[in-house]
Protein backbone atom coordinates (compact mmCIF):
# COMPACT_ATOMS: atom_id res chain seq x y z
CA UNK A 1 0.00 0.00 0.00
CA UNK A 2 1.34 3.33 -0.91
CA UNK A 3 0.77 6.87 0.12
CA UNK A 4 -0.27 9.41 -2.52
CA UNK A 5 -0.15 12.89 -0.63
CA UNK A 6 -0.94 15.80 -2.56
CA UNK A 7 1.36 19.14 -2.70
CA UNK A 8 -1.53 21.06 0.49
CA UNK A 9 -1.05 18.14 2.35
CA UNK A 10 2.83 17.54 2.49
CA UNK A 11 3.01 21.37 2.98
CA UNK A 12 0.30 21.17 6.13
CA UNK A 13 2.93 18.18 7.30
CA UNK A 14 5.53 19.91 6.99
CA UNK A 15 4.37 23.02 8.91
CA UNK A 16 2.76 21.22 11.74
CA UNK A 17 6.33 19.18 11.87
CA UNK A 18 7.93 22.53 12.72
CA UNK A 19 5.54 24.09 15.08
CA UNK A 20 5.45 20.78 17.04
CA UNK A 21 9.13 21.11 17.04
CA UNK A 22 8.85 24.83 18.15
CA UNK A 23 6.45 23.70 21.09
CA UNK A 24 8.70 20.78 22.25
CA UNK A 25 12.15 22.90 22.09
CA UNK A 26 10.09 25.55 24.03
CA UNK A 27 9.33 22.65 26.46
CA UNK A 28 12.36 21.04 27.23
CA UNK A 29 13.88 24.51 27.81
CA UNK A 30 11.15 25.63 29.93
CA UNK A 31 11.82 22.59 31.82
CA UNK A 32 15.65 22.96 32.10
CA UNK A 33 15.29 26.50 33.52
CA UNK A 34 13.90 28.31 30.72
CA UNK A 35 10.61 29.27 32.26
CA UNK A 36 12.47 31.53 35.03
CA UNK A 37 13.82 33.36 31.75
CA UNK A 38 10.07 33.62 29.48
CA UNK A 39 9.12 34.95 33.22
CA UNK A 40 11.32 37.69 32.95
CA UNK A 41 10.14 38.59 29.41
CA UNK A 42 6.14 38.12 30.42
CA UNK A 43 7.44 41.01 33.21
CA UNK A 44 8.40 43.56 30.76
CA UNK A 45 6.00 42.53 27.46
CA UNK A 46 4.35 45.84 28.68
CA UNK A 47 7.13 47.95 28.06
CA UNK A 48 7.79 46.36 25.09
CA UNK A 49 4.78 46.68 23.85
CA UNK A 50 3.57 50.19 24.72
CA UNK A 51 6.80 52.02 26.12
CA UNK A 52 5.70 52.12 29.50
CA UNK A 53 5.95 49.74 32.10
CA UNK A 54 1.94 49.51 33.37
CA UNK A 55 1.08 49.07 29.42
CA UNK A 56 -0.46 52.87 29.66
CA UNK A 57 -0.20 55.30 28.19
CA UNK A 58 1.06 54.41 25.01
CA UNK A 59 4.66 56.54 24.66
CA UNK A 60 6.72 54.01 22.32
CA UNK A 61 7.55 50.03 22.03
CA UNK A 62 5.76 47.90 19.52
CA UNK A 63 3.25 50.56 19.29
CA UNK A 64 5.42 52.79 17.83
CA UNK A 65 6.60 50.67 15.43
CA UNK A 66 3.17 50.09 13.49
CA UNK A 67 2.47 53.72 14.18
CA UNK A 68 5.64 54.59 11.92
CA UNK A 69 4.54 51.89 9.57
CA UNK A 70 1.27 53.43 9.14
CA UNK A 71 2.66 57.21 9.14
CA UNK A 72 5.66 56.20 6.74
CA UNK A 73 2.79 53.93 4.09
CA UNK A 74 0.36 56.52 4.09
CA UNK A 75 3.17 59.10 3.43
CA UNK A 76 4.67 56.50 0.67
CA UNK A 77 1.03 56.29 -1.12
CA UNK A 78 0.60 59.75 -2.14
CA UNK A 79 4.40 59.70 -3.26
CA UNK A 80 4.60 56.73 -4.96
CA UNK A 81 1.52 57.04 -6.84
CA UNK A 82 2.85 60.54 -8.18
CA UNK A 83 6.02 59.42 -8.79
CA UNK A 84 4.42 56.04 -10.50
CA UNK A 85 2.38 58.54 -12.76
CA UNK A 86 5.02 60.77 -13.45
CA UNK A 87 7.56 58.44 -15.15
CA UNK A 88 4.60 57.41 -17.26
CA UNK A 89 4.66 60.87 -18.06
CA UNK A 90 4.60 62.00 -21.83
CA UNK A 91 6.60 65.09 -21.07
CA UNK A 92 9.91 64.31 -20.40
CA UNK A 93 10.82 67.46 -18.11
CA UNK A 94 8.22 65.14 -15.38
CA UNK A 95 9.75 61.59 -16.88
CA UNK A 96 13.22 61.94 -16.63
CA UNK A 97 13.45 63.19 -13.13
CA UNK A 98 11.07 61.25 -11.75
CA UNK A 99 12.95 57.66 -13.76
CA UNK A 100 16.07 59.11 -12.18
CA UNK A 101 14.70 59.91 -8.15
CA UNK A 102 13.04 56.24 -8.69
CA UNK A 103 15.81 54.44 -9.36
CA UNK A 104 17.96 56.81 -6.94
CA UNK A 105 15.68 56.02 -4.23
CA UNK A 106 15.23 51.92 -4.93
CA UNK A 107 18.92 50.84 -5.15
CA UNK A 108 19.58 53.05 -2.16
CA UNK A 109 20.18 50.90 1.18
CA UNK A 110 17.42 51.92 3.52
CA UNK A 111 19.55 51.97 6.66
CA UNK A 112 21.51 54.96 4.51
CA UNK A 113 18.79 56.84 3.48
CA UNK A 114 17.65 56.75 7.31
CA UNK A 115 21.10 58.20 8.57
CA UNK A 116 21.07 60.55 5.84
CA UNK A 117 17.51 61.96 6.67
CA UNK A 118 18.79 61.98 9.99
CA UNK A 119 21.47 64.58 8.94
CA UNK A 120 19.72 66.18 5.73
CA UNK A 121 16.48 67.00 7.32
CA UNK A 122 17.38 70.11 9.88
CA UNK A 123 16.25 70.37 13.51
CA UNK A 124 13.06 72.84 12.55
CA UNK A 125 12.30 74.75 9.34
CA UNK A 126 10.82 77.95 9.65
CA UNK A 127 8.22 79.42 6.85
CA UNK A 128 6.67 82.82 7.38
CA UNK A 129 7.48 82.60 10.78
CA UNK A 130 5.56 79.44 11.21
CA UNK A 131 7.67 77.19 12.95
CA UNK A 132 7.55 73.52 11.77
CA UNK A 133 9.73 71.37 14.19
CA UNK A 134 11.30 67.91 12.90
CA UNK A 135 11.53 65.49 15.80
CA UNK A 136 13.31 62.10 15.39
CA UNK A 137 9.96 60.45 15.00
CA UNK A 138 9.16 62.47 11.53
CA UNK A 139 12.86 62.06 10.19
CA UNK A 140 12.35 58.15 10.88
CA UNK A 141 8.33 58.59 8.58
CA UNK A 142 10.46 60.36 5.87
CA UNK A 143 13.31 58.27 5.60
CA UNK A 144 11.12 55.21 5.40
CA UNK A 145 8.76 56.66 3.15
CA UNK A 146 10.94 57.50 0.62
CA UNK A 147 12.07 53.88 -0.80
CA UNK A 148 8.77 52.59 0.44
CA UNK A 149 7.35 55.45 -2.25
CA UNK A 150 10.36 54.47 -5.23
CA UNK A 151 9.28 50.92 -4.80
CA UNK A 152 5.36 51.64 -4.76
CA UNK A 153 6.02 53.73 -7.81
CA UNK A 154 6.82 50.61 -9.22
CA UNK A 155 4.01 49.11 -8.32
CA UNK A 156 1.82 51.67 -9.56
CA UNK A 157 3.34 51.79 -13.15
CA UNK A 158 2.79 47.83 -13.60
CA UNK A 159 -0.35 48.34 -12.47
CA UNK A 160 -1.23 51.46 -14.57
CA UNK A 161 0.48 49.47 -18.04
CA UNK A 162 -1.83 46.48 -17.16
CA UNK A 163 -4.81 48.61 -18.28
CA UNK A 164 -5.84 48.08 -22.04
CA UNK A 165 -4.98 50.64 -24.00
CA UNK A 166 -8.63 50.33 -25.86
CA UNK A 167 -9.45 52.41 -22.38
CA UNK A 168 -7.49 55.26 -22.75
CA UNK A 169 -8.12 55.77 -26.00
CA UNK A 170 -12.07 55.43 -25.31
CA UNK A 171 -11.69 57.77 -22.39
CA UNK A 172 -10.02 60.17 -24.90
CA UNK A 173 -12.84 59.77 -27.84
CA UNK A 174 -15.24 61.01 -24.75
CA UNK A 175 -13.13 64.56 -24.05
CA UNK A 176 -11.34 63.29 -21.24
CA UNK A 177 -8.24 64.93 -19.92
CA UNK A 178 -5.12 62.83 -18.97
CA UNK A 179 -5.40 64.23 -15.10
CA UNK A 180 -9.13 63.32 -16.08
CA UNK A 181 -8.61 59.87 -17.51
CA UNK A 182 -6.18 58.71 -14.40
CA UNK A 183 -8.93 59.85 -11.97
CA UNK A 184 -12.08 58.37 -13.49
CA UNK A 185 -11.09 55.53 -15.50
CA UNK A 186 -7.52 54.49 -15.12
CA UNK A 187 -6.56 54.38 -11.23
CA UNK A 188 -9.95 53.28 -10.17
CA UNK A 189 -9.09 49.99 -12.12
CA UNK A 190 -5.63 50.35 -11.40
CA UNK A 191 -5.94 50.34 -7.48
CA UNK A 192 -7.57 47.02 -7.30
CA UNK A 193 -4.44 45.42 -9.25
CA UNK A 194 -1.97 47.19 -6.94
CA UNK A 195 -3.81 46.38 -3.54
CA UNK A 196 -1.45 42.75 -2.88
CA UNK A 197 1.96 44.73 -3.88
CA UNK A 198 0.79 47.66 -2.00
CA UNK A 199 -0.01 44.65 1.33
CA UNK A 200 3.35 43.10 0.44
CA UNK A 201 5.15 46.56 0.42
CA UNK A 202 3.43 47.29 4.02
CA UNK A 203 4.72 44.19 5.68
CA UNK A 204 8.52 44.71 4.49
CA UNK A 205 7.89 48.86 5.57
CA UNK A 206 6.78 47.43 8.91
CA UNK A 207 9.83 44.89 9.22
CA UNK A 208 12.03 47.63 8.28
CA UNK A 209 10.74 49.93 11.12
CA UNK A 210 13.10 48.59 13.39
CA UNK A 211 16.01 50.52 11.67
CA UNK A 212 14.04 53.76 12.91
CA UNK A 213 16.37 52.85 16.43
CA UNK A 214 19.20 54.54 14.52
CA UNK A 215 17.26 58.38 14.94
CA UNK A 216 17.02 57.43 18.74
CA UNK A 217 12.95 57.15 19.11
CA UNK A 218 11.79 54.72 21.63
CA UNK A 219 10.59 51.94 19.34
CA UNK A 220 10.75 48.53 20.24
CA UNK A 221 14.25 47.85 19.31
CA UNK A 222 15.80 51.38 21.49
CA UNK A 223 13.50 50.30 24.86
CA UNK A 224 14.62 46.35 24.37
CA UNK A 225 18.28 48.14 24.25
CA UNK A 226 17.99 50.16 27.26
CA UNK A 227 16.23 47.75 29.04
CA UNK A 228 18.64 44.66 28.46
CA UNK A 229 20.94 46.51 30.19
CA UNK A 230 19.84 45.37 33.31
CA UNK A 231 19.47 41.94 32.52
CA UNK A 232 21.22 38.75 32.59
CA UNK A 233 23.27 37.86 29.67
CA UNK A 234 21.46 34.61 29.24
CA UNK A 235 18.12 36.34 28.99
CA UNK A 236 19.04 38.15 26.01
CA UNK A 237 17.76 35.19 23.83
CA UNK A 238 14.44 35.50 24.85
CA UNK A 239 13.97 38.80 24.56
CA UNK A 240 14.84 38.81 21.16
CA UNK A 241 12.32 35.90 20.04
CA UNK A 242 9.79 37.42 21.69
CA UNK A 243 10.71 40.65 18.97
CA UNK A 244 10.97 38.65 16.51
CA UNK A 245 7.76 36.77 16.85
CA UNK A 246 5.90 40.28 17.69
CA UNK A 247 6.79 41.42 14.29
CA UNK A 248 5.79 37.75 12.62
CA UNK A 249 2.43 37.67 14.07
CA UNK A 250 1.60 41.69 12.78
CA UNK A 251 3.28 40.83 9.04
CA UNK A 252 2.53 37.44 8.42
CA UNK A 253 -1.08 37.53 8.15
CA UNK A 254 -1.20 40.80 6.00
CA UNK A 255 1.30 38.87 4.07
CA UNK A 256 -0.78 35.83 3.56
CA UNK A 257 -4.29 38.04 3.16
CA UNK A 258 -2.24 40.04 0.31
CA UNK A 259 -1.67 36.43 -1.19
CA UNK A 260 -5.18 35.06 -1.08
CA UNK A 261 -5.68 38.80 -2.81
CA UNK A 262 -3.31 38.23 -5.08
CA UNK A 263 -5.12 34.98 -6.67
CA UNK A 264 -8.21 36.38 -6.80
CA UNK A 265 -7.14 39.02 -8.14
CA UNK A 266 -5.22 36.93 -11.25
CA UNK A 267 -7.65 36.18 -14.02
CA UNK A 268 -10.00 38.57 -13.18
CA UNK A 269 -10.07 40.84 -16.15
CA UNK A 270 -11.18 43.75 -13.97
CA UNK B 1 -20.50 68.23 -54.30
CA UNK B 2 -19.03 71.89 -53.26
CA UNK B 3 -16.05 71.13 -50.48
CA UNK B 4 -17.51 73.99 -48.18
CA UNK B 5 -20.98 72.37 -47.34
CA UNK B 6 -19.41 69.29 -46.51
CA UNK B 7 -19.57 68.26 -42.61
CA UNK B 8 -16.18 66.62 -42.54
CA UNK B 9 -13.51 67.74 -45.01
CA UNK B 10 -10.37 65.95 -45.02
CA UNK B 11 -7.81 66.55 -47.87
CA UNK B 12 -4.57 64.61 -48.66
CA UNK B 13 -3.69 63.01 -45.51
CA UNK B 14 -0.51 61.56 -44.62
CA UNK B 15 0.16 59.43 -41.20
CA UNK B 16 3.35 57.23 -40.78
CA UNK B 17 3.77 54.47 -38.03
CA UNK B 18 7.57 54.64 -37.70
CA UNK B 19 8.67 53.95 -41.43
CA UNK B 20 5.31 52.18 -42.76
CA UNK B 21 3.36 54.72 -44.58
CA UNK B 22 -0.18 53.96 -43.31
CA UNK B 23 -2.71 57.03 -44.96
CA UNK B 24 -0.50 57.75 -48.06
CA UNK B 25 -3.23 60.82 -49.14
CA UNK B 26 -6.59 60.16 -48.63
CA UNK B 27 -8.87 62.68 -49.50
CA UNK B 28 -12.90 62.44 -48.44
CA UNK B 29 -15.69 64.37 -47.50
CA UNK B 30 -18.60 63.38 -45.67
CA UNK B 31 -21.92 65.72 -45.81
CA UNK B 32 -24.56 66.31 -43.13
CA UNK B 33 -26.95 62.97 -42.46
CA UNK B 34 -24.32 60.63 -45.23
CA UNK B 35 -23.77 57.67 -43.79
CA UNK B 36 -20.62 56.25 -45.59
CA UNK B 37 -18.82 52.88 -44.99
CA UNK B 38 -14.92 52.67 -45.77
CA UNK B 39 -14.72 48.75 -46.67
CA UNK B 40 -11.05 46.88 -47.70
CA UNK B 41 -8.20 44.76 -46.52
CA UNK B 42 -6.86 44.64 -43.22
CA UNK B 43 -3.96 47.05 -42.87
CA UNK B 44 -5.34 49.12 -45.53
CA UNK B 45 -5.65 52.40 -43.11
CA UNK B 46 -9.52 52.48 -42.43
CA UNK B 47 -9.31 52.25 -38.79
CA UNK B 48 -6.58 55.00 -38.95
CA UNK B 49 -8.62 57.32 -41.20
CA UNK B 50 -11.53 57.08 -38.20
CA UNK B 51 -8.87 57.90 -35.67
CA UNK B 52 -7.49 61.25 -37.24
CA UNK B 53 -10.45 62.54 -37.58
CA UNK B 54 -11.53 62.79 -33.84
CA UNK B 55 -7.90 63.70 -33.52
CA UNK B 56 -7.01 59.73 -31.14
CA UNK B 57 -4.51 60.09 -34.10
CA UNK B 58 -2.64 63.20 -35.32
CA UNK B 59 -1.66 63.07 -38.83
CA UNK B 60 1.68 63.98 -40.44
CA UNK B 61 0.62 65.92 -43.19
CA UNK B 62 -2.56 67.07 -44.83
CA UNK B 63 -6.27 68.98 -43.67
CA UNK B 64 -8.84 67.85 -41.81
CA UNK B 65 -12.23 69.87 -40.78
CA UNK B 66 -15.09 68.95 -39.09
CA UNK B 67 -17.85 71.25 -38.78
CA UNK B 68 -15.97 74.50 -37.67
CA UNK B 69 -12.78 72.63 -36.28
CA UNK B 70 -9.82 72.14 -38.35
CA UNK B 71 -8.56 69.12 -36.58
CA UNK B 72 -4.50 69.05 -37.66
CA UNK B 73 -4.24 72.41 -36.14
CA UNK B 74 -5.44 71.06 -32.30
CA UNK B 75 -2.86 70.12 -30.07
CA UNK B 76 -3.97 69.59 -26.53
CA UNK B 77 -6.56 67.12 -25.11
CA UNK B 78 -8.65 70.48 -24.07
CA UNK B 79 -8.72 72.10 -27.41
CA UNK B 80 -9.82 69.00 -28.86
CA UNK B 81 -12.67 68.82 -26.05
CA UNK B 82 -15.49 70.54 -28.39
CA UNK B 83 -14.34 68.19 -31.49
CA UNK B 84 -15.14 65.68 -28.89
CA UNK B 85 -18.32 66.54 -28.09
CA UNK B 86 -19.24 66.52 -31.86
CA UNK B 87 -17.52 63.31 -32.50
CA UNK B 88 -18.54 60.22 -30.96
CA UNK B 89 -16.34 57.03 -31.62
CA UNK B 90 -17.38 53.23 -31.34
CA UNK B 91 -14.74 50.69 -30.93
CA UNK B 92 -14.15 46.81 -32.25
CA UNK B 93 -13.25 45.98 -28.65
CA UNK B 94 -16.45 47.80 -27.18
CA UNK B 95 -13.68 49.25 -24.54
CA UNK B 96 -16.42 50.33 -21.66
CA UNK B 97 -15.08 50.86 -18.51
CA UNK B 98 -15.23 47.85 -16.70
CA UNK B 99 -15.54 48.98 -12.83
CA UNK B 100 -18.90 51.16 -13.35
CA UNK B 101 -22.21 49.84 -14.18
CA UNK B 102 -24.23 50.24 -18.22
CA UNK B 103 -25.82 53.23 -16.95
CA UNK B 104 -22.48 54.83 -15.26
CA UNK B 105 -20.73 54.09 -18.29
CA UNK B 106 -23.17 56.10 -20.46
CA UNK B 107 -23.64 59.08 -17.87
CA UNK B 108 -20.04 59.51 -16.90
CA UNK B 109 -18.59 61.89 -19.68
CA UNK B 110 -21.68 64.17 -20.19
CA UNK B 111 -21.26 64.91 -16.26
CA UNK B 112 -17.73 65.29 -16.10
CA UNK B 113 -16.68 66.21 -19.47
CA UNK B 114 -19.65 68.21 -20.37
CA UNK B 115 -20.76 69.38 -16.96
CA UNK B 116 -24.57 68.33 -17.90
CA UNK B 117 -26.49 68.27 -15.20
CA UNK B 118 -26.75 64.65 -13.70
CA UNK B 119 -30.35 64.57 -13.47
CA UNK B 120 -31.24 65.09 -16.53
CA UNK B 121 -28.08 63.04 -17.98
CA UNK B 122 -29.89 60.39 -16.33
CA UNK B 123 -33.20 60.77 -17.95
CA UNK B 124 -31.27 60.81 -21.16
CA UNK B 125 -29.10 57.56 -20.09
CA UNK B 126 -31.74 55.57 -19.24
CA UNK B 127 -34.04 56.42 -22.75
CA UNK B 128 -30.81 56.14 -24.44
CA UNK B 129 -30.23 52.45 -22.81
CA UNK B 130 -34.50 51.51 -24.21
CA UNK B 131 -33.36 52.77 -27.62
CA UNK B 132 -30.82 50.07 -27.80
CA UNK B 133 -33.58 47.35 -25.84
CA UNK B 134 -31.26 47.30 -23.24
CA UNK B 135 -33.55 49.11 -20.66
CA UNK B 136 -33.17 46.13 -18.04
CA UNK B 137 -29.70 46.26 -17.66
CA UNK B 138 -29.06 49.39 -16.34
CA UNK B 139 -27.23 48.16 -13.30
CA UNK B 140 -24.90 45.38 -14.74
CA UNK B 141 -21.75 45.57 -15.24
CA UNK B 142 -20.02 45.32 -18.51
CA UNK B 143 -18.66 41.59 -17.20
CA UNK B 144 -22.12 40.39 -16.88
CA UNK B 145 -23.29 41.61 -20.55
CA UNK B 146 -22.32 39.35 -23.85
CA UNK B 147 -20.60 41.37 -26.67
CA UNK B 148 -23.63 42.29 -28.66
CA UNK B 149 -25.27 43.43 -25.17
CA UNK B 150 -21.22 45.46 -24.59
CA UNK B 151 -21.77 46.99 -27.98
CA UNK B 152 -24.99 48.22 -27.76
CA UNK B 153 -24.00 49.84 -24.23
CA UNK B 154 -20.92 51.69 -26.27
CA UNK B 155 -23.36 52.54 -28.72
CA UNK B 156 -25.54 54.77 -26.20
CA UNK B 157 -22.50 55.86 -24.45
CA UNK B 158 -21.34 57.24 -27.96
CA UNK B 159 -25.67 58.93 -28.23
CA UNK B 160 -25.05 60.39 -24.67
CA UNK B 161 -22.76 63.22 -25.79
CA UNK B 162 -25.13 64.22 -28.23
CA UNK B 163 -22.71 64.10 -31.19
CA UNK B 164 -23.57 64.96 -34.68
CA UNK B 165 -21.22 62.36 -35.73
CA UNK B 166 -20.22 58.73 -34.90
CA UNK B 167 -17.86 56.73 -36.13
CA UNK B 168 -17.97 52.92 -35.86
CA UNK B 169 -14.67 50.69 -35.70
CA UNK B 170 -15.11 47.35 -37.21
CA UNK B 171 -18.12 47.56 -34.28
CA UNK B 172 -18.98 43.98 -35.17
CA UNK B 173 -15.70 41.95 -36.01
CA UNK B 174 -15.46 40.75 -32.32
CA UNK B 175 -19.18 39.63 -31.76
CA UNK B 176 -20.62 36.27 -32.59
CA UNK B 177 -22.68 35.64 -35.66
CA UNK B 178 -26.02 35.65 -33.76
CA UNK B 179 -25.11 39.63 -31.74
CA UNK B 180 -24.34 41.02 -35.06
CA UNK B 181 -27.74 41.60 -36.36
CA UNK B 182 -29.02 43.57 -32.89
CA UNK B 183 -25.67 45.63 -33.28
CA UNK B 184 -26.47 46.59 -37.21
CA UNK B 185 -29.80 46.80 -36.47
CA UNK B 186 -29.41 49.64 -33.71
CA UNK B 187 -26.73 51.41 -36.03
CA UNK B 188 -29.19 51.29 -39.28
CA UNK B 189 -31.69 52.85 -36.82
CA UNK B 190 -29.18 55.88 -36.26
CA UNK B 191 -29.10 56.37 -39.77
CA UNK B 192 -32.35 56.53 -40.69
CA UNK B 193 -32.59 59.07 -37.79
CA UNK B 194 -30.74 61.02 -39.58
CA UNK B 195 -26.86 60.95 -37.71
CA UNK B 196 -24.11 61.37 -39.96
CA UNK B 197 -22.03 57.95 -39.90
CA UNK B 198 -18.84 56.30 -41.00
CA UNK B 199 -18.23 52.99 -40.75
CA UNK B 200 -15.58 50.70 -41.11
CA UNK B 201 -16.96 47.30 -41.68
CA UNK B 202 -16.31 44.10 -42.96
CA UNK B 203 -20.07 43.24 -43.17
CA UNK B 204 -20.32 43.98 -46.95
CA UNK B 205 -24.09 43.03 -46.98
CA UNK B 206 -24.89 45.97 -44.38
CA UNK B 207 -23.12 48.58 -45.81
CA UNK B 208 -25.23 48.00 -49.31
CA UNK B 209 -28.00 48.34 -47.68
CA UNK B 210 -26.94 51.25 -44.77
CA UNK B 211 -24.59 53.05 -46.48
CA UNK B 212 -25.46 56.48 -48.86
CA UNK B 213 -21.39 56.35 -50.28
CA UNK B 214 -18.65 53.16 -49.59
CA UNK B 215 -15.37 53.67 -49.92
CA UNK B 216 -12.64 51.14 -50.77
CA UNK B 217 -9.17 51.47 -49.50
CA UNK B 218 -6.06 49.39 -50.19
CA UNK B 219 -2.87 50.23 -49.28
CA UNK B 220 -3.29 53.73 -47.60
CA UNK B 221 -5.17 55.11 -50.69
CA UNK B 222 -8.91 55.38 -51.12
CA UNK B 223 -9.20 53.58 -54.03
CA UNK B 224 -12.98 54.15 -55.19
CA UNK B 225 -15.54 56.07 -53.73
CA UNK B 226 -19.46 55.76 -55.14
CA UNK B 227 -23.10 54.92 -53.93
CA UNK B 228 -22.99 51.10 -52.73
CA UNK B 229 -24.92 50.03 -56.13
CA UNK B 230 -22.72 51.24 -58.30
CA UNK B 231 -19.21 49.90 -55.87
CA UNK B 232 -20.29 46.21 -55.37
CA UNK B 233 -22.18 45.97 -59.17
CA UNK B 234 -19.84 47.45 -61.70
CA UNK B 235 -16.51 48.20 -59.66
CA UNK B 236 -13.71 49.94 -61.99
CA UNK B 237 -10.86 49.72 -60.31
CA UNK B 238 -9.01 46.06 -60.43
CA UNK B 239 -8.43 46.24 -57.32
CA UNK B 240 -11.60 46.61 -56.14
CA UNK B 241 -12.79 43.84 -58.46
CA UNK B 242 -10.00 41.42 -56.47
CA UNK B 243 -11.21 42.28 -52.77
CA UNK B 244 -15.03 42.17 -53.96
CA UNK B 245 -14.73 38.61 -55.29
CA UNK B 246 -12.39 37.32 -52.31
CA UNK B 247 -14.70 38.74 -50.02
CA UNK B 248 -18.60 38.25 -51.66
Amino acid sequence: MTFELSYDSKKRLVIGGVLVAVAGWIMVDAMAGGAEHWGRVLVRLPLLLTGQGDGWPITGGFALNILLSIASMAMATVLGTLLGISTLAQSPYLRLPAFFIMNFLRNSPWLVLLFAMLFILPFQVEIFGLRIPFPPFVKAVIGLALPTAANLSEVVRGAVQSIHSGQWEAARALGYTTPQIYRHVILPQALRRMIPGWMNLYALLTIATALATVTGIQDVLTILNTSLAMESERVLVYFYLTTLFLFFAYCYPIAIFARRLERAVKGDNI
Amino acid sequence: MKRSEALIEIDNIHKSFGNFEVLKGISLSVNEGEAVCIIGPSGSGKSTVLRCINGLLPIDEGYIRVGKHRVHELRSEKEMRPLRHQVSMVFQQYNLFPHKTALENIMMAPIQVLGHERAEVEDRARKLLEKVRLGNKADSYPGMLSGGQQQRVAIARALAMQPEIILFDEVTAALDPETVKEVLLTIRELVDDGLTCILVTHEMKFAREVADRVCFTDRGLIVENAPPAELFDTPQDPRTREFLGQVL
